[in-house]
């Protein structure tokens, strides 16, 4: 085997890390999927000396709170031969401090992390590190020898190339110590070899420009290594998985998943039978509205239904179109669908008819600002004029400060305002996206493609009617001053703001000659009345923005209400999510716009369910915001085409989702991005906690807990449930080896309601199912989150 | 549904909630006062122990104000922190230690305070007491804060027991009556102080090493704390006088200066980097100081509180995406070249005229070649700019700078009117060799940054990579 193959087969220990500007909720155990989850588990506790099951306090509370069923705990316990009570085990749970023991190379570490991060660093220095262009290794090398940190190292020591370095190191060592060495030393910054996983995969500009590798990187900590004689091979540690101390807190953890499955699915037996009731007078919604499949969408739509006649859908927020988009605001290129998915296209903004001149107005204000910042920098970076800056425009900074104190909320909104918004000014073009050349533009993609894309749309969620008026609203949040605000936004969309993708298709699917097509070649009939427009959904103030430039004049008064109705419907979710006594957006608005907040809304934090199926089945409950959802008609899939995209897409990017909330809740110094108070922001991209160290990957604490010690996320494993026949679903499984090998490893649950015979399945393993037994009531009535399957009041 | 409003600490009136109301009020209380007795300043002792004057009443004010602002945002910022309360108390005590320093007039009571203000502030630097990197910035930074106290302890009570007199009054006073030798040793007491609260090189490294401490107290400490320099000398500037130490202050600022903020250019963390930017700060801070222009120095302490303690506050804004970019070529055109001189020069002449300071061939005419350095490099910006019309062009520059040195000019005068009845403190002495040098270094160092020199030598940049890495137990 090669050495970059061992290399990258040793680089599996350790996740990718994502920059803060498009955060992705992945799971940070990515490379241990093919072990099941409990084996997984204890290597990665033993690699990482990670906490890797939740802490004893959330399991008590659990308990406390009625979340975990004794009529589902105790029987587990049984099984394993634990005959005592649920309260003499919760005793016996022992709190796992987590805590990596000295490991003796903490010099090592920092003056590794030292040079990583010089190199890493996207453009917050002004003088970047010389010869980054070499490579990091060649860089690093040049400027080894005047590192005082590194004295024993000359320049003969060094040889030209990573691969050489490495070589010679190794040789040093038996041929099957050299997987050993090179896992060790990776998870030992699991953080910055993460970024550097992430450049390599993504090719960035800046990977692009100054080249990084893992090579790079091995290659240098090894000599720093030597230098400081550190060990190489690490000595064998005794930190053996203590069997006994995980089964315990394992099968806590299943009882609490699975009290959370049978309320979920007795909620939706609910909403089965509620539906043939509903069937018979089914009529034309006013207007339908689509939503992203994420499980802040869930309140919202709840709302929205409550406020009149109205039906709304789940769909992927990426709105099926894999795309780049290239932001006029500064010419950057992002990607905006899933990361799992290549890039076929890219979206760029060209001026709407008529409107040349304030698109160009618009640019003009783009460069203005930009050149303010070029200033800005300019003058606090040279000398002297630092100096004379500081006292010339302390008095500034002094009143900046009591607004930003006083008044968090309105100077927000008030910069905001002024802030140039372009989608009055421009439509949205779709092009081709031309692999490895960022800026090259094509003409327009063809039109079987165009309708390939609306037509998925409408099979995946399972459409036949059209309302005059349809909404597409992606989603995106508004927080101030937060490292981590993309990680809010939108994580279909590669964790952009969704509007992009909700124009887009809102745009595709009016044109006329898609929908010729559709009707002649699909028998897809939209009616020439039905409009679409597209729309974002603020989720950290539930506001609605739609982008109606394009509504004819006929749809006006229907637009009109709609609009009336989403603020209404704005104002009780605001209520409900903040718990208001009355409604008042302003609490919200106060959020998003405080320099102080490190909360500013919870994300996914509670996400535990994946509901597949028509809205009909969850319409009736109050789900709590902790399920996603996705539209689904089996009885217009009948070859389960749209449902097996469902299982390779959304229930993957949930999966991801899900597993990184676990991790991130049960160790968040370690899985999470940690303590946002200590934060120090890096090279632009990330975040290191106080002084340095290792770079921090995963959400904050402050996304997980409400404070340092009680958690708000609570961590189990997703249960997707799906309406449809449970041979279908088989089947789709048999043909994914991927996803089978996800389920059968138990890094997600799977649920099955069959309409045909009215049954509920769980899948077990190997393509087996168990009947689910929903029946046996709880013994004692869950006092937390009550709200949360209560049944909802309809308008 | 669990919500945010849950987020809340414990019901009650907690130290979280009354701290930030007692601050706010304090200052206005004082800013008040401060107003309606401009221009008679007060005189006020008490037994030799306590004095109020212009001075107390200014920095009383401007402490109260940031630490009001801190307070306000740490009680939000710092939400579900579990030392949240211990946070406020030493915010609190904080305050407290500053305008105890600035009523003391028996000189033990100003020691304590000194040393309380220092402990206080390792305290805040390791509020994290379960995180081991924490304990050690805070042991390190406490060890500082006790050698500079002792330097305090040694530099103020030699003299004192001299001359018998433990008043700060009484000991300026005597100055004419102590032996020379003396008046060195406690002037040069007094400057060890200064600098390791300044964090001046080679005493830097506690600051570049106190990131451990959360963002709002790092902003306490970079607008309030690093200032205690710029008070003690004043208090105390009489002895540098006297000991003719002045140029001295004057080369390690200016040193530490130049070099902070080379070392700051090649800083790829937004709080290090923010570090290195207070250090060469503070630096100019002791040059002014350097120069005997105390309450220039003062007035740069103010000032430069409030755009540290904004950026500190703003610190998780620094995310972006980007692309690596080529550095604009510098060239300038001959026409441009003459606007920019001109400019400069108005500029300079503006700042003569409203500050009443850097007038003729005095040390003051040091503080006006940075303006009009730094009112040249704006114009300089703004005329290359492309995107702007020839009247912006032509407007945009004076524009600013008549509102930058006239804003600069009401602070600065007004911290003049309070510190007046304050001994030689804004004394314009004649130009030196040492200052022609400097402004000379200066120049030079512009023109280094400006053309991109520095980039040549990478041994420069790994030497100041080290130089400003953080201590290594705390990282």
């Amino acid at each position: 085997m090669s050495l970059s193959q061992r290399i990258l087969e040793a680089s599996e220990v350790v996740g990718k890390t994502w920059p803060l500007y498009a955060f992705v909720t992945s799971n940070p155990l990515t490379g241990y999927e093919k072990s099941p989850f409990k084996e997984a588990l204890s290597k990665a506790a033993g690699i990482f000396g990670a906490r890797v099951y939740p802490e004893p306090e959330l399991f008590r509370k659990a308990w406390e709170n009625g979340e975990i069923h004794p009529d589902i705990l105790l029987p587990i316990l049984r099984e394993h031969g634990m005959k005592d009570t649920p309260e003499h085990y919760l005793k016996q749970l022992v709190a796992d401090p987590g805590q990596s023991p000295e490991t003796g190379s903490q010099e090592l570490d920092r003056i590794t992390a030292k040079w990583v991060m010089a190199f890493l660093d996207e453009g917050l220095a002004e003088w970047a590190m010389p010869g980054k262009k070499h490579g990091f290794y060649k860089a690093w090398r040049r400027l080894a020898g005047y590192d005082q940190d590194l004295a024993g190292l000359r320049k003969r020591d060094m040889p030209e190339t990573a691969e050489g370095a490495l070589g010679e190191i190794l040789s040093d060592y038996p041929e099957d110590a050299w997987m050993e060495i090179l896992t060790c030393h990776l998870a030992a910054l699991p953080g910055w070899t993460g970024y550097i996983k992430f450049r390599e995969e993504a090719r960035t500009a800046w990977q692009e420009k100054y080249p990084i590798s893992l090579e790079d990187y091995l290659a240098v900590r090894l000599l720093i290594a030597k230098s400081l004689e550190a060990p190489i091979l690490p000595p064998k540690t005794d930190r053996r998985a203590d069997e006994a101390g995980e089964i315990l807190p394992y099968l806590w953890l299943t009882a609490w998943e699975r009290s959370w499955q049978q309320q979920l699915v007795r909620s939706l037996a609910e909403g089965v039978s509620s539906v043939d009731a509903e069937r018979v007078g089914d009529t034309l919604a006013d207007a339908q509205l689509v939503f992203c499949i994420d499980t802040r969408s869930e309140p919202i739509r709840r709302h929205i239904e409550q406020q009149g006649n109205y039906e709304t859908h789940g769909y992927a927020g990426f709105f099926g179109i894999a795309m780049d988009y290239e932001h006029p605001k500064d010419g950057l290129l992002r990607k905006s669908c899933p990361p799992i998915l290549g890039s076929a296209y890219k979206v760029r903004e060209v001026p709407a008819a008529d409107r040349d001149d304030s698109f160009e107005a618009y640019l003009k204000k783009r460069q203005t600002s930009g050149f303010i910042h070029y200033f800005l920098r300019r003058m606090k970076n040279m000398l002297p004029s630092a100096f004379g800056y500081v006292e010339g425009a302390g008095v500034f900074y002094g009143g900046l400060i009591l607004a930003r104190t006083w008044l968090p909320g309105s100077l927000d909104r008030l910069i905001r305002r002024n802030q140039p918004a372009h989608e009055a000014i421009c439509e949205p073009q779709i092009t081709q996206r031309v692999q490895g050349h960022v800026h090259a533009d094509t003409t327009d993609i063809p039109l079987a493609e165009k309708v390939a894309i609306v037509k998925s749309a409408f099979d995946l969620m399972g459409w036949r009617e059209f309302a005059p008026l349809v909404v597409f609203a992606g989603h995106g949040s508004h927080s101030t001053n937060n490292p981590f605000a993309s990680s809010l936004d939108c994580g279909a969309c590669a964790a952009s703001p969704g509007r992009h993708n909700a124009r887009m298709l809102a745009r595709l699917a009016n044109q006329r000659e898609v929908r010729r097509v559709l009707i002649q070649e699909h028998g897809l009939i939209i009616p020439e009345a039905t409009v679409f427009i597209g729309a974002e959904h603020n989720t950290t103030t539930d506001e609605i923005l739609l982008f109606d430039t394009e509504v004819p004049g006929t749809h006006k008064g229907l637009l009109d209400k709609v609009k009336r109705d989403l603020d209404r419907a704005r104002e009780s979710a605001v209520q409900e999510r903040l718990q208001l006594e009355k409604p008042d957006v302003s609490a919200a608005l106060r959020r998003a716009g405080d320099w102080s907040e490190t909360r500013p809304e919870w994300g996914l934090a509670g996400n535990a369910g994946f509901v597949i199926g028509p809205r009909s089945l969850t319409k009736t409950h109050n789900l709590g915001g902790r399920c996603f959802l996705h539209s689904y008609q089996w009885e217009l899939d009948p070859e389960g085409k749209a449902l097996e995209g469902i299982m390779q897409g959304p229930m993957v990017v949930t999966q991801w989702i899900n597993n990184h909330y676990f991790f991130a809740t049960v160790d968040p110094e370690r899985f999470g991005g940690g303590d946002k108070i200590t934060h120090n922001i890096t090279g632009q991209f990330g975040v290191l906690r106080g002084n340095g160290g290792d770079l921090k990957s995963g959400l904050p604490l402050q996304s997980l807990y409400q404070s340092d010690t009680e958690a708000y996320h609570q961590p189990l494993r997703l249960s997707v449930c799906i309406q449809a026949p449970k041979k279908r679903v088989g089947e789709i499984l048999s043909k994914n080896p991927s996803l089978q090998t996800l389920l059968d490893n138990q890094w997600i649950y799977l649920i099955v309601l069959d309409p045909r015979d009215g049954d509920t399945w769980k899948y077990s393993q190997n393509l087996k199912w168990d009947r689910f037994d929903a029946a046996s009531k709880p013994s004692k009535k869950p006092k937390f989150r009550e709200a949360v399957f209560a049944e909802t009041e309809m308008a | 549904m669990e919500t945010l409003g849950n987020t809340r600490q414990r019901a009650g009136l907690s130290i979280s909630d009354w701290a930030p109301v007692l601050l706010w009020t304090a200052f206005s209380a004082i800013a008040a006062y401060g107003l309606w007795s401009f221009g008679e300043l007060p005189d006020w002792k008490w037994e030799g122990i306590l004095r109020i004057n212009g001075f107390t009443i200014l920095l009383w004010g401007t402490v109260t104000l940031f630490s009001a602002i801190v307070a306000s945002y740490s009680r939000k910022y710092l939400t579900g922190f579990r030392h949240r309360s211990r946070f406020m108390a030493l915010t609190l005590c904080f305050t407290l230690t500053v305008m105890t320093l600035l009523i003391s007039e028996h000189l033990l009571l100003l020691l304590l305070s000194w040393l309380g203000m220092g402990m206080v502030m390792s305290g805040l630097i390791g509020i994290r007491t379960e995180w081991r990197e924490a304990r050690a910035a805070a042991r390190y930074s406490r060890r500082y804060f006790l050698a500079g106290s002792a330097f305090l302890g040694i530099g103020m009570f030699l003299p004192a027991f001299w001359t018998g007199n433990f008043t700060l009054s009484g000991l300026l006073g005597a100055i004419p009556a102590l032996p020379a030798i003396l008046i060195s040793v406690t002037a040069a007491c007094l400057i060890l102080a200064a600098i390791i609260q300044s964090a001046m090189y080679p005493f830097h490294r506690w600051l570049l090493s106190s990131m451990t401490a959360p963002t709002p107290a790092s902003a306490l400490m970079h607008a309030g704390f690093v200032n205690g320099a710029g008070i003690l000398l004043a208090l105390f500037s009489p002895f540098l006088f006297a000991s003719d130490t002045l140029t001295l202050l004057f080369i390690i600022g200016g040193l530490t200066a130049i070099l902070a903020q080379f070392a700051k250019l090649l800083q790829v963390n937004v709080k290090q980097r923010l570090a290195c930017s207070t250090i060469a700060q503070m630096g100019f801070m002791i040059m002014q100081c350097g120069l005997g222009f105390f309450s220039a120095a003062v007035a740069h302490l103010i000032l430069h509180g409030f755009y540290k303690a904004y950026l500190f506050l703003s610190a998780g804004e620094g995310i972006a995406q980007s692309e690596p970019q080529a550095p604009p070529r510098i060239r300038i055109k001959p026409l441009q070249a003459v606007a920019v001189l001109i400019h400069g020069f108005l500029g300079a002449l503006l700042f003569m005229q409203l500050t009443g300071k850097g007038g003729g061939l005095g040390s003051g005419s040091f503080l006006t070649l940075i303006v009009a350095i730094t009112v040249g490099q704006a114009t300089y910006n703004i005329v290359k700019h492309e995107g702007f019309t020839a009247v912006q062009r032509l407007l945009v520059p004076p524009l600013l700078y008549v509102a930058g040195i006239g804003l600069y000019a009401l602070v600065f005068n007004g911290v003049a009117a309070f510190m007046s009845d304050m001994p030689l403190v804004t004394e314009s002495m004649p130009l030196t060799a040492t200052e022609i040098g400097f402004g000379l270094v200066f120049l030079a160092g512009f023109f280094v940054m400006k053309l991109g020199l520095y980039l040549k030598h990478p041994w420069f940049y790994v030497k100041l990579m080290n130089l400003t890495q953080p201590i290594k137990q705390t990282v």
